[in-house]
């Protein structure tokens, strides 16, 4: 935990987990108030929302979803954490995919080589496609909330062109996709089999996506690039104070082009547990969409951070997933959508509440040292407080 | 956007109940029937436990899905099987649709029926799982799997007679095509209705455009992009607009009644449901009868003989049609009719995709 | 004016019974700012009555609390003899209080009757009696002596001028007791003399005046009693006539005082920085900074004299990189052109900049991580490509400890410090890694004055081992005790050059607004032994 967590603090990270904690509870509360008031049972949505959530066939839908959410989410911290709003990342992952689907299926190389290049052409592609914001933002000052949002629509206009049979697509039962890419280009999964709760037979429970492994190493490399490099430091600093940061010599506009496409890379791995663990083609109605808003959702929710942003995918997740069950009670499962909305909403109130408090806390505390000790000796707290922490 | 309002209507359909009575009701969520039992894995002959699982939209979207419902309804009223409606939510992978079909199987709902191509390929793994269960899904296929009935259509011929009839009907000689979404399938409507128009006039002028892209397809639920697209093709010489774009129809048909044209309805007799001033503009509507596929899958259930294997609706089969409320293409029936004559015997081959 | 130092005594001592406000036992809890405690004050009908503080006693809060912008946790406050509680500025207008705020808040583009009269237009009947509004200001400017014409616009004003149209709007009012917050922190000498001249004519006509200041000369000249107020709390009230500057400024600060004088000269002839033909333009393409050569020798401090806003932050920056410019500047033989500023930093150029919240720190990161920027590449923070936490942690505290900044952790936020303390810390990190030059505005800034000496003796350490200092500051006495030569900027360019060794204050006043050509006016006389404005302007 306290690799994750750089300066830690045990009152901090209280305060930082009891946020998200009350948000949770709070959009708990908010949605059981409208369960009540269309007539359900919010005991019983939850209670079968979270047997069916934690059966093993859907842990493992909801970690193959959080594999995807996380990667996004951090494509979208990674911009947050630079004041970068990169709204595109739902633009610049379905265009990757598309193009390393497309890459993928037309190359017949060994395994792990031919499932390098697919990621490469992804990661590539996708920082490209961020990087035109980055361009655009750089020598036009064109604000990347609008050309991100933009290039979600030209990149969704080209995706769709793309996948035409006219152009890369085959056409098969009424649906559009790209050629399937061969088996030297899957990612292996781990397959989860057990005895089911109730069951003799052992059954496969389901595969977990291999890729899952690449999400989890890009979170390690996230905070360990923002936290313990002078680039993240760089990175950083920008976003906390653009004119501090120039004054310390940053140069921002290589600063903003440079997070634009690393945002972009990451972004580009978004589809690629799917893609490769799964999907293994890319269809232009089938593929999923709007994972780049969802990690919009998560990265506030996690609070940029990789560990929070893990949990908040998880969250979500398991939402998605358990909320079909509620659709079998006759239950709206739209309550779901709901309770993601509030836990954002709630979650965005409480770590500013946490915020101020936190400050005051600490103003407080530095206060009564300004006022506490004699002018002329240093104070002895302040060493033997800190260097305890360590 | 509609799923929000339809879960208001919830909210506000069960405080009024509340109020009233104290008596709870889900009314308006679309699921109607008893709270459902998951046990019962049984398919005992009692009651026909029928499970359905809607595409995008749901009902209440105004097209291809409440034509599902329609058909279940149906066969709800005049059958007495029990149902289970499940909904889709936008950006989801097939593992969610493979999760949902699950459900319904494991809930013991057979047959099962998924509205939409988009589930093709969960279901192809989840029928393997239930070889018990017999599936049926609308526009589509699955190659292999016995218990997998596909229920397709063949809309180029439909669309090729309400084709014919728009071009018969233009003055212009110019007519156009508002698809919902550039998806193959609506490209088969466009295909259709293009060979239709020029096989009555070679030299017709067909003016073709699709509101939205996948994966949004939002352009079938889209009135205010229908009524700015069709009151361009209108001012560029179009007198009549075939819309085959789900809920975005009213608004071509709302360009039509002001520009004084007419337009072309799709999938159901929108000439029915719509407003009372919107129905002089309606000129014919192509039929897409999904009801009557989903109504004769379910019976065929109960009559004992179930359909299985790849069922066509087409044009021999009135799967596909146009509709003559509004007596407004009463005069070129017998035209139309040879058209389709000639499309049953085979003598015309309506292509199925677009021309280059 | 100056001529008459002693009319402001004339009219003291207390000549109505009934205080016109009275605070008792006022106190204000706030964190991360300096409250007051226990404040207590009397202030006597048709009298000029000054609190004096440094930055931060608590002066400021203390006003909002009379304006009704702030409410005090505990004390009564009294006007004219009765109670008042002030929710709003508008109770405190309408119990008769004005206030003239440090920075104006007038509407550029609206006339100077507009402005007036905007938030309480006069009407008759539905319709704007802009005649009768018109006649009043002019009534009230004439009775005043404000000289204030109700047509122009405000934009076309000069800052006195503009400060007399906040003065009338807030005797429109009908305003009997007029706060006045820093009133002459942004006038040149001339007009505070003529500011002084309106506040005797306010006097005169039976309003009262709470003047705030920390500019003790300007204090002693205009008050009848001046209230001392340290930490947020009042310490004694005092006549003018009893206490000289330099008593008036031990009370202030509560300790002797330091004084900035160097000891000899340092000055080597290396060159360390040369300034030829430097032009800084703004987006019109104006210059801002127009055409100015300096050098700089190790070992040297060069003194920048200016009213601030002629140029210097942005002669700053160009040295810095951080503007673009014209000219050239050459550090130790190597021409800066193009080059970017984290290569003039690690080149040995350091900078305490002016305004220290927007570029000095990162109010959300921890103090370690502000010991950080700015040094981000080199050691002890950097090890290649990595971030040296533990080293940077180490001179962090190395920094808390040398120049006393009191904090219980170099964990806490920068936000979390007062603003003496986050100065210490800039001051601190820039004197560190062996800097060639330092280009410093205002680094004491805010200080107080324990830590004002301390960082003057560090300068003048570093400069004693060969450092040259770029030195900006509003403290005179600053930058004529530091500096080893100096020079006047007005306008963006370098007006004249003085000698610290015999130069006066005044002599620099006098040439930082461009009167030095005329003579410019002799000094105020009583105010010569550098110490008195122990804190700089907060401008």
């Amino acid at each position: 935990m306290e690799r994750f967590l750089p300066r830690f603090d045990p009152r901090k990270t209280g305060l930082a987990v009891l946020a998200p904690v009350v948000a949770l509870v709070v959009a708990a509360a908010l949605s059981s108030v409208v369960l009540v008031i269309a007539g359900h049972s919010p005991a019983l949505a939850f209670q079968r929302m979270w047997e069916y959530g934690t059966e093993p066939a859907q842990v493992v839908n909801i970690l193959n979803k959080a594999s995807g959410y996380f990667l996004s989410a951090l494509a979208v911290a990674i911009g947050f954490r630079m004041n970068l709003f990169n709204i595109g990342v739902d633009g610049q992952y379905r265009i990757a995919a598309m193009a390393a689907a497309v890459v993928g299926a037309t190359l017949t190389l060994p395994k792990p080589l031919h499932i390098l290049v697919i990621v490469a052409v992804a990661v590539v592609v996708g920082a490209l496609w961020a990087g035109i914001a980055g361009l655009l933002k750089v020598y036009r000052g064109v604000s990347e909330v609008i050309s991100t949002i933009m290039l979600n629509f030209i990149g969704g206009a080209i995706v769709a062109w793309a996948v035409t049979p006219q152009v890369f697509a085959v056409l098969e039962n009424n649906v559009v996709r790209t050629k399937t890419i061969p088996e030297s280009g899957w990612f292996p999964g781990f397959t989860w089999s057990g005895i089911p709760a109730g069951g003799s037979q052992t059954v496969v429970f389901g595969e977990i996506y291999g890729f899952i492994v690449i999400s989890g190493l890009v979170g390690v490399l996230y905070w360990f690039v923002l936290s313990r490099t002078r680039f993240g430091f760089d990175l950083r600093a920008t976003g906390s104070s653009e004119p501090a940061a120039v004054a310390s010599g940053v140069d921002v506009k290589r600063m903003v082009l440079t997070s634009m496409l690393l945002s972009g890379a990451v972004a580009g791995l978004v589809g690629m547990p799917i893609l490769l663990g799964a999907a293994h083609s890319f269809g232009s109605q089938d593929f999923p969409s709007g994972i780049g808003f969802t990690g919009i959702a998560i990265a506030l929710l996690g609070r940029n951070n990789p560990v929070g942003i893990a949990f908040a995918s998880i969250l979500w997740g398991f939402l998605d997933v358990s909320n079909q069950i509620l659709d079998i009670e006759s239950i709206p499962k739209e309550i779901v959508t709901i309770m993601q909305g509030a836990v954002v909403l709630a979650v965005v109130v409480a770590y500013e509440i946490v915020r101020r408090i936190g400050v005051a806390t600490e103003q407080r505390r530095v206060m009564s040292t300004e006022n506490a000790a004699p002018p002329a000796v240093p104070p002895a707290t302040a060493t033997a407080d800190t260097g305890g922490e360590r | 956007m509609r799923r929000v309002t339809k879960l208001a209507a919830v909210v506000a359909t069960a405080a009024l109940a509340l109020a009233a009575c104290g008596s709870t009701s889900s009314a308006g969520g679309g699921t109607t029937t008893e709270s459902g039992s998951p046990a019962a894995t049984t398919s005992s002959a009692a009651a026909l436990k029928v499970g359905l699982a809607y595409d995008i939209g749901g009902r209440g979207d105004k097209s291809f899905n409440d034509a599902a419902a329609a058909g279940l309804d149906k066969a709800k009223a005049e059958l007495g099987v029990e149902i289970k409606e499940l909904s889709a939510t936008q950006g989801e992978t097939d593992a969610d649709k493979e999760a949902r079909l699950t459900l319904l199987a494991q809930a013991g709902y057979n047959p099962v029926i998924a509205v939409g191509f988009l589930y093709g390929t969960a279901l192809k793994n989840v029928s393997a799982k239930f070889p018990n269960t017999q599936f049926g899904i609308i526009d589509s296929t699955v190659d292999g799997a016995t218990n997998v009935t596909g229920l397709v259509f063949a809309e180029n011929e439909g669309s090729f007679l309400v084709g014919a009839a728009a071009a018969l009907k233009s003055k212009s000689g110019n007519v156009g095509y508002i698809g919902g979404c550039l998806i193959p399938l609506l490209q088969k409507f466009e295909a259709g209705f293009t060979a239709g128009a020029k096989a009555v006039k070679p030299d017709i002028k067909v003016q073709v455009k699709y509101l939205s892209n996948p994966p949004d397809c939002k352009g079938f639920n889209d009135p205010a992009a229908g009524t700015e697209t069709a009151n361009g093709m209108y001012d560029a010489g179009a007198d009549i607009i075939f819309a085959a774009a789900g809920g975005s129809g009213t608004g071509v048909f709302q360009s039509a009644k002001a520009k004084k044209a007419l337009a072309i309805g799709v999938d159901s007799d929108q000439y029915q449901t719509a407003a009372a001033d919107l129905q002089p503009v309606i000129m014919t509507s192509m039929l897409k009868r999904v009801d009557v596929a989903v109504f004769d899958f379910i019976k065929s259930f109960k009559d004992g003989a179930p359909l299985t294997g790849v069922q066509v609706f087409d044009l021999k089969k009135d799967g596909v049609g146009y509709s003559t409320s509004g007596g407004q293409v009463d005069d070129i029936a017998t035209k139309l009719d040879e058209y389709k004559a000639k499309i049953v015997s085979g003598e015309i081959k309506v292509p199925a995709e677009p021309a280059k | 004016m100056s001529e008459h130092p002693e009319r402001s005594t004339t009219a003291a001592g207390p000549a109505t019974t009934v205080p016109a406000v009275e605070l008792n036992g006022i106190t204000k809890r706030f964190p991360g700012v300096v409250a007051n405690s226990d404040v207590t004050l009397k202030v006597a009908r048709g009298t000029v009555h000054a609190i004096v503080g440094e930055n931060g006693a608590g002066k400021s809060t203390l006003m909002k609390i009379l304006y009704g912008m702030q409410r005090p946790d505990e004390g009564t406050i009294e006007v004219d003899g009765s109670p008042v509680t002030f929710h709003t500025p508008a109770d405190a207008i309408k119990a008769g209080i004005g206030m003239v705020h440090q920075h104006f808040k007038l509407a550029d583009n609206l006339t100077v009757l507009e402005n007036v009269v905007l938030g309480s237009e006069p009407r008759r009947g539905w319709r704007l009696d802009i005649e009768g509004a018109r006649k009043k200001i002019v009534e009230i400017s004439d009775r005043y002596g404000l000289d204030v014409d109700p047509d122009p616009l405000v934009e076309d004003l000069g800052v006195g001028e503009r400060q007399r149209v906040e003065i009338l709007k807030v005797l429109y009012r009908g305003a009997r007791t007029l706060i006045l917050d820093e009133p002459t922190a942004v006038l040149v000498p001339q007009e505070v003399d003529e500011l002084f001249d309106a506040l005797q004519e306010l006097k005169a006509e039976g309003l009262t005046v709470i003047f705030i200041s920390h500019k003790l000369d300007e204090v002693l000249k205009v008050a009848d009693e001046i209230t001392v107020i340290r930490r947020g709390t009042t310490v004694r009230t005092v006549l003018p006539s009893e206490v000289t500057p330099r008593k008036l400024a031990e009370l202030m600060v509560g300790s002797e005082l330091p004084s900035p004088q160097t000891s000899e000269s340092t000055v080597t002839d290396r060159a360390v920085l040369e300034v030829k033909g430097l032009t800084v333009r703004d987006r019109e393409g104006r210059p801002v900074v127009d055409d100015v050569t300096l050098t700089i020798h190790a070992g040297e401090v060069l003194g920048i004299a200016g009213v601030e806003g002629n140029g210097q932050a942005e002669l700053v920056e160009a040295i810095m990189g951080i503007r673009p410019a014209e000219g050239s500047v050459v550090l130790e033989g190597r021409d800066l052109a193009g080059v970017p500023t984290r290569e003039r930093r690690t080149a040995g150029v350091a900078f305490v900049p002016e305004d220290r919240i927007r570029q000095g720190l990162l109010l959300e990161s921890p103090l370690w991580e502000n010991r950080m920027l700015g040094h981000q590449t080199s050691p002890p923070n950097a090890r290649g490509p990595l971030v040296n936490r533990r080293g940077a942690r180490a001179d962090t505290e190395r920094i808390v400890r040398d120049y006393d900044v009191r904090t219980p952790s170099i964990d806490v936020t920068a936000s979390a410090l007062s603003g003496g303390n986050q100065q210490k810390l800039i001051v601190g990190r820039e004197m560190s890694g062996n800097p060639r030059l330092l280009l410093a505005a205002h680094p004491t800034r805010g200080v107080d004055v324990g830590a004002q000496a301390a960082i003057w003796d560090h300068l003048r350490r570093a400069r004693a081992e060969g450092l040259a200092v770029l030195l900006i500051s509003a403290d005179l006495d600053e930058l004529i005790g530091l500096s080893d030569s100096l020079k006047v900027i007005l306008r963006g360019r370098l007006v004249a050059d003085a000698d610290p060794a015999t130069v006066t204050p005044e002599d620099l006043g006098s040439a930082m607004t461009g009167a030095a050509a005329t003579g410019g006016k002799p000094g105020t006389a009583d105010d010569t032994d550098g110490a008195t404005d122990a804190e700089g302007s907060d401008v």
